[in-house]
C-alpha cells in the first residue's frame, strides 16, 4: 500500500467526495414535480386517448373501411357497418377497447381519411372497465374535448408522417448547423 | 458418542427467491439450496412473463409486428425496434436512406444510455446505494422527454419503420439532444464519484461472479457481460449495421470478468454512446427519411389522403402485407443487454412463417447458476444485477 492510498483509506476520501456531491445537489433546484398539483403538459404529437375526427360540418369523418382494425397490432378496434339508404356504407358501431390498446399509433397512420387520432390527453382512470370501452359517441365527444378549434386541422399534417417530402427530402430539415448552442458559443 | 454426532447433522435449506422479489428485476424465480449462507445450488425458473411474442409475430404482417418488439426489452425499446426493422429490411432487400440511418443510430444510442442508466441505478440500489438511483432517473427522464418529443411515446416508442423512420426529427429535438450530449459526461462523472471508488461498492463487487473469457464464450454470453471478461466482441464493430461503421467509438473491455469489471464496461459504454450521438448529430445529412420502395413501404400519408393509386397501395400493404422474397434471414444487432437477433423464415406471404427472437437476457439467465453456486446468498443479488437481464425479453 502506498502512502497516498493509505491516507485515502484512513480518511475516507472517496466517501467524503460522494457526500460532498450529495450535499451540493441539496442546494440545486428540484427536478421533480408535485404531480397532481403541477401537471406536465404532453409534448405535441403525444399518443394518448383516442378520438374520432369530425369534418367542418360536424359529421364523423370515418367511412368504416376497417383499415385501422386490420392494421391494429392488438386487434382492439371493432367496426360494424350496414347499408344505408342510397347504398352507402353506414358506420353503426365503432368501438375501441382502450385497455387493450398499445398506443402504437398505427391506426392513425393507416387511416386513409384522417378520421382517427390520438389526443394529448393522458390522465384517464375510472372505477369500472366499461368506462374504457370507447363507443362511437364517446370517441366523437373526445374530439370536441381535445381537438377543439384549430388544433384538429394541424394535427395530421404535423405529426403523422411519412409525408411525401419525407420520401424526397426537403429544405427545412433539422441539421447540425442550425443547433442553437453553436450560435451561442461562436 | 455416535448418537450425539448424528444430532449435529446439518441440512440444506431450500428457499424460493422471487418471482415477486424486487431485486430479481422482474419476475425471475430462483430456487436456492443453501448450506448456511453459502449457495449450494441455484435453479432459475423463467416464463412468468411469457406472452408468445414469436407466435404472435407469425399472425401479423411484417409492419404490424413492430410493436411486439417494443415489449421484449421494454426499457430499451428503441434498440429492439431498430433490430427488428434491420432484420426485416435485410429480408426485403431494401435499404434505408442515409438520414434515416443516422437518426436510427442516434436514437438507438439514446436507448442504450437510458437502459444502462436504469441498470446502474437498480444495480447499485440492490447492493445498497440509494443516491445514484435517484440521480440516474433524473437523466433518464431527459431521454424519455426527448423520445416523447420525437415520436409521442416515452417508453414503447415504435419509432423506426421498415425502410426508414416514422417521421423526421425537428430542430427543437436536435437542439435539446445536443444540450443533453454536452451535459451528460459531467453527470457520468457524478455517478462515478459516488460509486466507482466507494469501498463498500468495491467490497461487494470485486471478485464476485467471476467468469473467465473462455467460459463466457462457451455460455453464449454477449454484450457487456461478455466484454467484462475481456472478449472483444461487439456486433456494432464486427457486423456493422446502420452507420456504426462511419462513427468512431471504442469498445470498453474488462479484465477479470467480475461484477466490478462489468460495471466499468457499462459505464464506459455510456460514455461511448454519448460520443456516437454527438457524431451522429454533427454528421447528420439532409435527405429523405423513408426508402423509395413502394412495394415494401407504406406510401406517404398526404398522398394517401388525395391520390387513388397510393390509397390502393395502402390498402394492399396493410391488409395483405408486402410480397416478400422467400427465404430465411438472421440479423443480429447490439442492444444494451447483448446481441439481439431476429430470425425470419419467409414463405413469400406478407406474414413471417417463423419469427425467432434470440434474446440475450434468456442466455444470460442461464449463466446464473454458474455465477451464484459456491458464493454467498448476498452475492446472488449482485450477480442478478450484473448480468443485466430483463424478464420481458427473457420470457418473450
Amino acid at each position: 500500500m502506498t502512502t497516498g492510498k493509505f491516507i485515502r483509506t484512513i480518511f475516507f476520501v472517496e466517501i467524503l467526495k460522494g457526500l460532498t456531491l450529495t450535499f451540493k445537489s441539496m442546494l440545486t433546484p428540484a427536478v421533480t414535480r408535485r404531480y397532481p398539483k403541477v401537471k406536465r403538459p404532453a409534448k405535441p404529437g403525444f399518443r394518448g386517448l383516442h378520438a374520432l375526427a369530425k369534418n367542418e360540418e360536424g359529421k364523423m369523418k370515418c367511412v368504416g373501411c376497417g383499415l385501422c382494425g386490420a392494421y391494429c397490432p392488438s386487434q382492439c378496434i371493432h367496426i360494424y357497418t350496414t347499408e344505408g339508404e342510397d347504398h352507402n356504407k353506414v358506420v353503426d358501431r365503432y368501438e375501441i377497447e382502450v385497455l387493450r390498446c398499445v398506443y402504437c399509433g398505427f391506426c392513425v397512420e393507416a387511416c386513409p381519411f384522417g378520421a382517427i387520432s390520438l389526443s394529448e390527453h393522458y390522465e384517464y382512470s375510472d372505477y369500472s372497465r366499461d368506462a374504457f370501452y370507447m363507443t362511437k359517441e364517446k370517441l366523437l365527444s373526445n374530439w370536441d374535448k381535445y381537438f377543439a378549434g384549430k388544433k384538429g386541422e394541424a394535427y395530421y399534417r404535423k405529426f403523422w408522417r411519412p409525408q411525401s417530402e419525407d420520401f424526397t427530402g426537403h429544405e427545412g430539415q433539422a441539421k447540425f448547423e442550425k443547433v442553437k448552442k453553436l450560435k451561442v458559443k461562436s | 458418542m455416535e448418537h450425539i454426532e448424528k444430532t449435529f447433522e446439518t441440512r440444506e435449506l431450500t428457499i424460493s427467491m422471487g418471482p415477486q422479489h424486487p431485486a430479481t428485476h422482474g419476475v425471475l424465480r430462483l430456487v436456492l439450496n443453501l448450506d448456511g449462507e453459502t449457495v449450494v445450488r441455484c435453479t432459475p425458473y423463467v416464463g412468468y412473463l411469457h406472452r408468445g411474442v414469436e407466435k404472435l409475430g407469425e399472425n401479423r404482417t411484417y409492419f404490424a409486428a413492430l410493436p411486439l418488439s417494443d415489449r421484449l426489452d421494454y426499457i430499451s425499446s428503441m434498440n429492439n425496434n431498430v433490430g427488428y426493422v434491420n432484420a426485416v429490411e435485410k429480408l426485403f432487400g431494401i435499404e434505408a436512406p442515409e438520414r434515416a440511418k443516422f437518426i436510427r443510430t442516434m436514437v438507438a444510442e439514446m436507448g442504450r444510455i437510458s437502459s444502462h442508466i436504469i441498470w446502474l441505478g437498480t444495480h447499485v440500489l440492490d447492493i445498497g446505494a440509494t443516491t445514484p438511483f435517484l440521480y440516474a432517473f433524473r437523466e433518464r427522464e431527459v431521454i424519455m422527454d426527448l423520445f416523447e418529443m420525437l415520436c409521442g411515446a416515452r417508453l414503447t416508442v415504435s419509432y423506426p419503420r421498415v425502410g426508414g423512420v416514422r417521421n423526421d426529427i425537428s430542430q427543437e429535438f436536435l437542439d435539446e439532444l445536443y444540450d443533453f450530449v454536452l451535459d451528460f459526461p459531467s453527470k457520468m462523472d457524478d455517478y462515478e464519484t459516488l460509486v466507482t471508488e466507494n469501498r463498500v461498492w468495491k467490497n461487494r463487487t470485486v471478485g464476485i461472479g467471476v467468469i473467465s473469457a473462455e467460459e463466457a464464450i462457451n455460455w453464449g454470453l454477449t454484450g457487456g457481460t461478455l466484454r467484462g471478461s475481456g472478449v472483444n466482441y461487439d456486433v456494432r464493430k464486427h457486423a456493422p449495421y446502420d452507420v456504426y461503421d462511419r462513427v468512431e467509438f471504442d469498445v470498453p473491455l474488462g479484465k477479470n470478468g467480475d461484477c466490478y469489471d462489468r460495471y466499468l464496461v457499462r459505464i464506459g459504454e455510456m460514455r461511448q454512446a454519448n460520443r456516437i450521438i454527438k457524431q451522429c448529430i454533427e454528421k447528420l445529412p439532409a435527405g429523405p427519411v423513408m426508402a423509395d420502395a413502394p412495394k415494401f413501404t407504406l406510401p406517404p400519408k398526404d398522398m394517401v389522403l388525395k391520390d387513388m393509386e397510393h390509397l390502393i397501395h395502402q390498402f394492399i400493404l396493410i391488409t395483405k402485407g408486402p410480397t416478400v422474397p422467400e427465404g430465411e434471414v438472421y440479423m443480429g444487432t447490439e442492444v444494451p443487454k447483448g446481441e439481439l437477433g431476429f430470425y425470419f423464415v419467409s414463405d413469400g406471404t406478407g406474414k413471417p412463417y417463423r419469427m425467432r427472437v434470440r434474446a440475450p437476457s434468456f442466455v444470460h439467465a442461464s449463466v446464473l447458476p454458474r455465477l451464484c453456486e459456491g458464493g454467498l446468498i448476498a452475492d446472488v443479488i449482485a450477480n442478478i444485477g450484473t448480468i443485466d437481464i430483463v424478464l420481458g425479453e427473457c420470457d418473450r
